[in-house]
């Protein structure tokens, strides 16, 4: 279990947009299953004074800070007021904000990630779908039904695929620590490498399966900087070869960023690389027994 | 969003870089109107958005006397099969030396990163495979208004100080545009100072709208329509319809399709939080494309309600056959409607696709 557990008070940030709401009743319905905290506030500048799903909403994270304990926040504030969003979060004092918005612009997200490093908080997106550890905690978007409680972590690039290689899992008796949708945005903040330090650290992960994208290079930085025993399935392998950014991006990412590459690298580490999604639970089953 | 050369050089001069005295021509005769500003040698350049535009004989050298005679020839021609609509024709430079310059975002540090070669021009990439130590790199805070002046000498070098200036008002263009890409190669000292002889900019698609860029022309049509419902949209040339959402899943379902040795006609990410509507439009828009002979939708429920899809591929209604996978959100609901008006339903994603292949021989 990495990020958070049971006790940890989520703050939910657009708390009274149409995803903010919906999903703190989800959040609040998985809290009371499994005995957490969950969501203990919301935050919709103007719209303070308001219960959404009986939870209080504030103007402000540090107004709802002074009334409520929370460590984290989940921002759902839409593309262009998103990073202020995690700004004013770790400019609180919370140490984790999961970004949930898409469409972000990329200027914004370098300088929120930025800002809210130097102020010692980590953030996880954005366009991701937050991460959820089965029978502890959720902070985000996922199915909570397709999960079962195990010692296989998942860190992942994508949102629904994650479910995918998730309920793959689950059917295969293979139940899950903790699974981290990271976002497919070219900047974010928690990267492949940043959470596999963290399962590392974790006794109850043994395993984990890292999900990866065309673009980029993360996958294979965080396979090189680890120990713990993985498994990788990379989508993409029939994309069309992507439009590359001049030449500038091809000489920082040095070398090519489409999947079959990646593929290769990953497999030249060593590390089972899956053909189909439903091939994961067999390479964690063979890990497991190369491991015993 | 990519720019051309002439837009990028606009927004480049209200940054104070110096760019060449330049004519926009959309037709050889408009050139008639401006031959008063023509004195010397020019440099007349076909504005499209194609890489190696110089080698495929989109930059033409010309004078006074053979300009209208070069346009003509550059407006009857294609560039990479890119036809020419409009031509710059600015006055030739007299180059001493050609520098490259390139800012983008470096993912892995989360940092602005700026290269910079002494030798710019052609073959860039090319001297950088080379010569490794050909082009050098700095990358820095985002939240610095400025290129830290140490570190602009540590990129620069040898350069002209002027040379400095203009990679710092260029960082400028590339914050205030939230460009992903500015570059300038070459970047020219010239008797009368730097000037910018090429211009790249690309913008951030996330960014359009604040930029005000009402049109991304970097969409085809089908692509833009598609784009209105909130979807990512590429037509392909299978025979299997695919909806998705999450580009992730979407991505898998092509490669399982290109596994059991299917072909794909489409990429349809319906994107996040699709109510039954936009399923709708999205199972119309492949049922649309000509070579669909069946269409699978896989959606897994997150942020999206599978009752919402179900409704929607209902609501469509269309004769192509549909075959269903839905997990997740509300999924129990939605099986049930969509079982109640007889759709094909398998319950993963091997299945559905193993399935399409089959139906499509």
């Amino acid at each position: 279990m990495i990020y958070g557990d049971r006790k940890t008070g989520i703050i939910v940030t657009g708390a009274t947009g149409r995803q903010g709401e919906y999903h703190i009743g989800l959040m609040n319905e998985y809290a009371r299953q499994v005995g957490g905290r969950g969501v203990v506030a919301g935050v919709t500048p103007k719209k303070g004074g308001q219960t959404i799903h009986g939870v209080s909403v504030y103007n402000t994270v540090k107004e709802a800070l002074a009334e409520q304990d929370a460590a984290a926040a989940v921002v759902f504030v839409p593309g262009g007021a998103a990073a202020d969003s995690i700004m004013e979060a770790a400019d609180a004092g919370l140490e984790l904000v999961v970004a949930i918005t898409e469409h972000v612009p990329v200027h914004d997200t370098m300088k929120a990630i930025a800002y809210a490093e130097m102020q010692g908080c980590a953030v996880i997106g954005p366009n991701c779908p937050g991460f959820l550890s089965p029978g502890a905690v959720k902070m985000g978007i996922m199915p909570a039904g397709l999960f079962s409680q195990g010692h296989v972590g998942v860190i992942s690039r994508s949102g629904t695929l994650t479910y995918e290689v998730v309920d793959e899992l689950t059917r295969a008796g293979i139940g899950q620590s903790t699974v981290v949708g990271i976002g497919g945005d070219p900047v974010i903040g928690q990267t492949f490498a940043d959470v596999l330090e963290q399962f590392a650290e974790d006794p109850e992960t043994k395993a984990v399966v890292l999900i990866g994208e065309v673009g980029g290079n993360l996958e294979a930085e965080g396979a090189k900087s680890t120990d713990v025993p993985l498994v990788a399935y990379i989508a993409g392998v029939s994309a069309p070869p992507d439009k590359r950014m001049g030449h500038a991006g091809a000489i920082v990412e040095g070398g090519e960023s489409d999947a079959r590459s990646k593929i290769a690298k990953l497999k030249k580490m060593d590390i089972p690389v899956a053909a189909r999604p439903s091939e994961i639970p067999d390479l964690i089953r063979d890990l497991f027994r190369c491991h015993c | 969003m990519k720019l051309l050369e002439y837009e990028a050089k606009q927004l480049f001069a209200k940054e104070g870089i110096r760019v060449p005295k330049g004519i926009l021509a959309g037709k050889h005769e408009e050139i008639l109107l401006h031959m008063d500003e023509i004195t010397g040698n020019v440099v007349v350049k076909a504005q499209v958005d194609v890489g190696g535009r110089g080698k495929a004989g989109g930059i033409l050298m010309a004078d006074r006397d053979t300009v209208i005679e070069t346009a003509r020839q550059l407006f009857s021609t294609t560039i990479k099969g890119v036809p020419v609509q409009r031509v710059l024709i600015e006055e030739r430079l007299d180059i001493q030396h050609e520098y490259y310059v390139s800012i983008t975002i470096d993912r892995a540090k989360k940092q602005p990163v700026i290269l910079f070669a002494e030798a710019g021009g052609m073959d860039i990439e090319e001297t950088a495979q080379k010569k490794e130590d050909a082009i050098r790199s700095i990358n820095f805070s985002p939240l610095l208004p400025d290129v830290p002046g140490f570190l602009l000498r540590e990129l620069c070098g040898n350069a002209p100080a002027e040379i400095q200036k203009t990679v710092n008002q260029l960082y400028h263009v590339f914050c205030k545009k939230d460009a992903l890409l500015a570059e300038i190669n070459p970047l020219v000292t010239t008797p009368d100072g730097v000037y910018a002889a090429d211009a790249k900019l690309i913008i951030d698609d996330n960014s359009l709208v604040r930029q005000g860029i009402a049109v991304n022309r970097d969409l085809t049509e089908r692509e833009r329509e598609a784009e209105k419902f909130g979807f990512s949209f590429v037509q392909l040339d299978g025979t299997i319809g695919v909806i998705g959402n999450g580009a992730g899943l979407t991505m898998a379902t092509l490669d399982l399709i290109e596994y059991y040795g299917g072909k794909a006609a489409d990429f349809l990410d319906v994107g996040g939080g699709a109510d039954s509507e936009r399923v709708m439009h999205a199972v119309h828009l492949v049922a649309g494309v000509p070579s669909v002979k069946v269409i699978v939708v896989n959606l897994l429920g997150g942020i999206t309600r599978c009752d919402e899809v179900a409704r929607g591929i209902i609501a469509a209604g269309v004769s192509v056959p549909v075959i269903v996978r839905i997990a997740g959100t509300n999924a129990e609901e939605g099986r049930r409607l969509l079982s109640e008006k007889g759709y094909e339903m398998l319950d993963t994603m091997d299945h559905v696709v193993r399935k399409a292949v089959e139906v499509t021989g």
